[in-house]
């Protein structure tokens, strides 16, 4: 897509164009600019936690194939956007099956968020990139490998992105605060990287949204935007139902679901997380754990997200 | 603030200030005074009408009246042969403190449960045989086989509905005392939808006059265009208040609310009927198992499957709770109604500004919501101008700038 603004968002407008942009994943990089001097490569797995490069390393590989102009033999689908069989069937194999007209002798196509995919939809992805192999490669991102089918895995050469060092972090901010000219304190910018915790878009975010503020990157401004921008409010939710306060604790489940627009199972996962950290017996937690895959359960299978989670929070309430 | 409920406030202090059933009143006061010449032919009388017309209220204003004791045994309480004996049994044959009068007062005789209740009718036929007070039962319908044998030995009574010649009055001059505006139709209106039952008349205009201290046909209407809400209030009473799966069934035939809206009413009221904590917990597991029912059947069209969701919804809520609430609680609006349209909406814009952000930052339109939008937000709040920049550069400026601002309020 041509875009004649710069980008608004600092994540796209200091997202490396070429491998050598890198400043991290040293390994995968020299791997991938491997593949580009020999015009080879085979399907990858990108595999690792959000905010590591997955994705820019998948453009980045194009962009040193292909160069600038790559956009007729690359395609980047989001599996979670546009999962299915059906787009598998379609878009994919239309764009898989014909054959490039650059120099290189294949097209690559970027699937992100693949680990969304139904198993089914992945079965079929399977047979279209076995048959495809002479004119395309697939590129899969995912945050976790195990939840692709072993015979795509068996396809894959695969490649496990790292959380960023915390100096590496801190280089990466400091370079776009210098360039957007922002006023910033060393403890704002290393209070950025705690909260963090070793995902580049997120950190780059929060960088952005502190400097929306008049007193600079500060440790207070950046505290100031975790704890508005942090949609963890799960953690007070349990809380109020663990004080037996139950109408306290569905309100704040409805002002997650509503105002946040939080899905019901993001916040059983949050909750699933949670559980370890509460201050409850250890068997409770153990209780705790098949209550919340119940509940997991029932929302595959179409249960109210509202209804199902208050059952689990008075199920809290009712022990305390 | 505790609010006190009109039904309550305004409760008859006598029996001649209850409204309408003149002369039902008449014959039930004589008969009372009757005993004062020995004990009558018919020992007990059969107060029956529909709910909420007054059965319970004359027979507690009768015996305030006289300043006798009330002994009164109700739905709610178990009745079995040997609990009635032992209660009512004594209270109908022993002599008061200081011999005052005494009135029993046997409520809802037609609600009891021929196997749960074992022998309650035999023993109340027994009571009625020895009692030297006068006995009042009280049953909606007194054609219900379960107590042919105790119609021949009552007095029989009926009390009517309320209607408008005797409703009008009463309503204007309580509307009056709260300082509230109103008109003959929309207080026609109601006593009409409510079909004359005096409890959810008050439970109606008390709810429906706190917005504006008026109520007229635009209060009223409200009400019509909110699905009802006329005969919801009695529901949930019927649903909070019953201890046996067969009265919280029956609340079901009086209501005539849609299944899921009715389920919505119970869900946000429960946590407020239903103090006790494991009571509460029982009671939204019963309502979430309904709605995984409701998710079958929304899923598959198995409407034979919706019995199950029903019996789960009334009947499970109504056997979790056992410990009575003192004192009234009211009825909430539940917040998913009146919530429900703006949601939706607002799900469907949240969706739209995914994609645009999804489709320039190389991620799903679900998890750019969850990256980007807290960024977004701040900016929104604390600087115009980069607000401005991001929502342009995102092709996303009017929906932003709608959730926002909807956000915030």
């Amino acid at each position: 897509m041509l875009t004649l603004m710069e980008p608004a968002l600092w994540t796209e407008k200091y997202r490396p164009k070429t491998l050598g942009e890198i400043i991290d994943q040293e390994e995968i990089v020299s791997r991938l600019q491997e593949f580009v001097k020999r015009a080879a490569m085979p399907h990858c797995l990108f595999a690792g936690p959000p905010g590591t490069g997955k994705t820019t390393a998948a453009l980045c590989l194009a962009h040193d194939l292909f160069g600038v102009r790559f956009q007729d033999v690359f395609m980047e689908l989001n599996a979670s956007d546009e999962r299915g069989i059906d787009v598998v069937r379609t878009t994919v194999k239309e764009f898989a099956r014909m054959a490039s007209l650059s120099s290189v002798p294949f097209k690559i196509l970027v699937l992100d968020e693949a680990d969304n995919m139904t198993s089914d939809a992945q079965s079929a992805l399977r047979r279209t990139m076995e048959k495809y192999t002479d004119t395309c490669r697939f590129v899969l991102c995912c945050n976790y490998s195990g939840r692709i089918i072993e015979p795509i895995q068996s396809r894959c050469a695969l490649f496990r992105f790292t959380p960023l060092p915390d100096e590496k972090i801190v280089e990466n901010l400091h370079r776009i605060a210098k360039n957007e000219g922002l006023k910033f304190t060393e403890t704002g910018l290393k209070s950025i990287v705690e909260v963090g915790e070793g995902d580049l878009r997120k950190s780059i975010n929060t960088l952005q949204a502190a400097s929306s503020m008049s007193k600079g990157i500060t440790e207070e401004s950046v505290y100031q935007v975790v704890g508005r921008a942090k949609p963890t409010d799960v953690h007070e939710m349990l809380n109020h139902a663990l004080k037996g306060d139950f109408i306290k604790a569905r309100e704040e489940l409805r002002h997650l679901l509503v105002r946040y627009g939080l899905s019901g199972s993001e916040i059983v996962r949050q909750i699933h997380s949670e559980i370890f950290r509460l201050a409850i017996p250890e068997k409770k937690r153990i209780d705790l754990v098949e209550a919340v895959g119940e509940i997991d359960f029932r929302l595959v299978q179409g249960g109210d997200e509202e209804v199902q989670l208050s059952a689990l929070l008075a199920k809290l309430a009712s022990e305390a | 603030m505790t609010v006190e409920p009109w039904t309550v406030k305004y409760r008859p202090g006598t029996s001649r200030d209850v409204a309408g059933n003149k002369t039902a009143i008449e014959k039930l006061r004589e008969w009372i005074d009757s005993w004062s010449e020995g004990r009558p032919t018919k020992r007990a009388a059969l107060l029956y009408g529909p709910a909420g017309v007054g059965k319970t209220t004359v027979s507690e204003a009768l015996a305030q009246e006289r300043g006798w004791d009330l002994v009164e045994i109700n739905a709610s309480d178990k009745r079995s042969g040997e609990i009635l004996s032992k209660i009512a049994g004594l209270a109908s044959t022993q002599s008061t403190l200081f011999s005052k009068g005494r009135l029993i007062l046997l409520d809802e005789v037609d609600g009891v449960n021929l196997r749960e209740d074992h022998g309650a009718i035999t023993t109340i036929l027994q009571i009625i045989k020895d009692t030297q007070y006068p006995l009042v039962l009280t049953a909606n319908d007194p054609w219900d086989p379960k107590i042919r044998p105790l119609r021949e030995a009552c007095l029989q009574i009926e009390l009517k509905r309320l209607g408008v010649r005797d409703g009008l009055p009463l309503l204007k001059s309580i509307l009056s005392k709260e300082g509230v505006k109103t008109t003959d139709d929309a207080l026609r209106f109601i006593i009409d939808k409510d079909r004359g039952d005096i409890r959810s008349i008050l439970n109606d205009i008390q709810l429906l006059s706190g917005r504006n201290r008026t109520l007229t046909m635009d209060d009223v209407n409200l009400l019509s265009g909110r699905d009802r809400t006329e005969s919801v209030f009695e529901v949930l009473r019927v649903i909070f208040n019953s201890r046996t799966v067969a009265a919280a069934r029956r609340a079901l035939s009086i209501s005539d609310l849609d299944q899921e809206m009715l389920f919505q009413w119970i869900f946000e009221n429960a946590p407020y009927q239903i103090p006790k904590p494991d009571e509460l917990e029982r009671a939204i597991s019963a309502l979430a198992d309904a709605d995984m029912y409701f998710a079958r059947i929304r899923k598959t069209q198995s409407w034979h499957l919706l019995s199950y969701a029903l019996d789960l919804m009334t009947a499970g809520v109504a056997v979790a709770k056992q410990t009575p609430t003192s004192g009234w609680v009211p009825m909430k609006f539940p917040q998913r109604i009146s919530s429900m349209s703006r949601t939706r909406m607002s799900r469907d814009l949240r969706k739209r500004v995914g994609v645009a952000i999804g489709q320039k930052s190389h991620v799903s339109a679900r998890r750019a919501q969850q990256l980007y939008l807290p960024l977004i937000r701040f900016a929104y709040e604390h600087s115009p101008e980069k607000f401005e920049q991001i929502a342009v550069w995102l092709e996303a400026k009017d929906e932003l700038n709608e959730m926002l601002s909807a956000e915030l309020k």
